[in-house]
């Protein structure tokens, strides 16, 4: 015999947490290159649809693309690569969309051994006006690749770039795992 | 040498290096999974095909609606590579195609102008409707 159960209110705590904090895009798991292809498509329709004005709508896909492939690359928590031995990482994402602009939040961990030299990039930033991030890009983009770097070094710059506030971020150990400590990374456009 | 094509996919630009024409494009969005493993082969035919060059116009037509941190570097090296052809009595005129409210890829634009002054540069702001 079935019984109908009508959704509770923690059923829906979620949903409903989710919508007074105005997030309009969430993810928690893994991020593989075409997971992250995916999830651009549906970040660029959200805020296509929901009127965000044409170089907002820029910045936001490109921090999205950056903070997600920084994911992709550095997260310390992986499976496995899979049949096409991409890399498959562990992070989440979050955006909302608030008065004084959008936010972005990404959380993943991180060897606690790169906790040293990923601050070190961090750090000069919050200290730096728009005029001189623009420099240590231009710099940056003319240097030649760090050693271990998948990218170009400039992936912090570039979102520093376009976000309308310093970069926020903050390294949380973990109990569970001392070689292991989750970074976070706030940036608002 | 065999000219060069490279289908676009959701991250990566078309890549129509007709080398007979002199004529080189790039059209899409740029942030595959590998810049440098995606770019390195395209420069490396580049510059084999620009070897063989001499007193020849060179048209390049780029029309990148986005391209991530890690392909900007490597674009950076091709116009590097075209602007270094123009010692060897080439032209290289270069068409540079972007949204016109799109402020990021405008002034990248004029930070290849500012870096590569051998290269003939026209900026084509499109409306998009």
């Amino acid at each position: 015999m079935s019984v109908f159960s009508p959704l509770s209110d923690q059923d829906c705590a979620f949903f409903d947490m989710a919508q007074q904090r105005n997030v309009i895009f969430y993810h928690m798991g893994y991020f593989s290159h075409s997971i992250v292809a995916a999830m651009a498509e549906v970040v660029k329709l959200q805020l296509e649809v929901s009127g965000v004005s044409g170089p907002t709508r820029r910045k936001l896909f490109s921090s999205f693309v950056e903070l997600s492939q920084n994911i992709i690359h550095y997260s310390s928590d992986s499976l496995p690569p899979g049949q096409d031995n991409g890399a498959l990482r562990q992070g989440a994402v979050c955006i909302t969309a608030n008065p004084e602009g959008h936010l972005m939040l990404c959380a993943n961990p991180i060897a606690t051994s790169d906790v040293g030299a990923l601050r070190e990039k961090l750090e000069p930033l919050r200290d730096m006006t728009l005029e001189q991030i623009k420099l240590a890009y231009k710099a940056s983009l003319r240097a030649e690749t760090p050693v271990d770097s998948k990218g170009a070094g400039l992936g912090f710059l570039t979102m520093a770039r376009d976000a309308s506030a310093p970069l926020e971020f903050a390294f949380h150990p973990r109990a569970d795992d001392p070689d292991s400590t989750l970074f976070c990374l706030k940036a608002i456009i | 040498m065999d000219n060069l094509h490279i289908a676009a996919t959701a991250t990566s630009p078309e890549v129509d290096f007709r080398f007979d024409q002199h004529l080189l494009s790039l059209k899409g969005e740029s942030y595959p999974e590998n810049a440098a493993a995606f770019y390195a082969p395209i420069i490396g035919h580049l510059r084999e095909y620009l070897t063989s060059c001499e007193g020849v116009a060179i048209t390049a037509n780029v029309a990148l609606a986005y391209f991530n941190s890690s392909s900007t570097k490597m674009l950076f090296s091709i116009f590097d590579a075209l602007d270094r052809s123009v010692q060897s009595g080439n032209t290289v005129q270069m068409n540079w195609y972007h949204d016109e409210e799109d402020e990021t890829i405008f002034e990248f634009g004029e930070e290849l102008q500012a870096d590569f002054k051998a290269i003939d540069f026209t900026d084509h702001p499109v409306s998009t409707q």
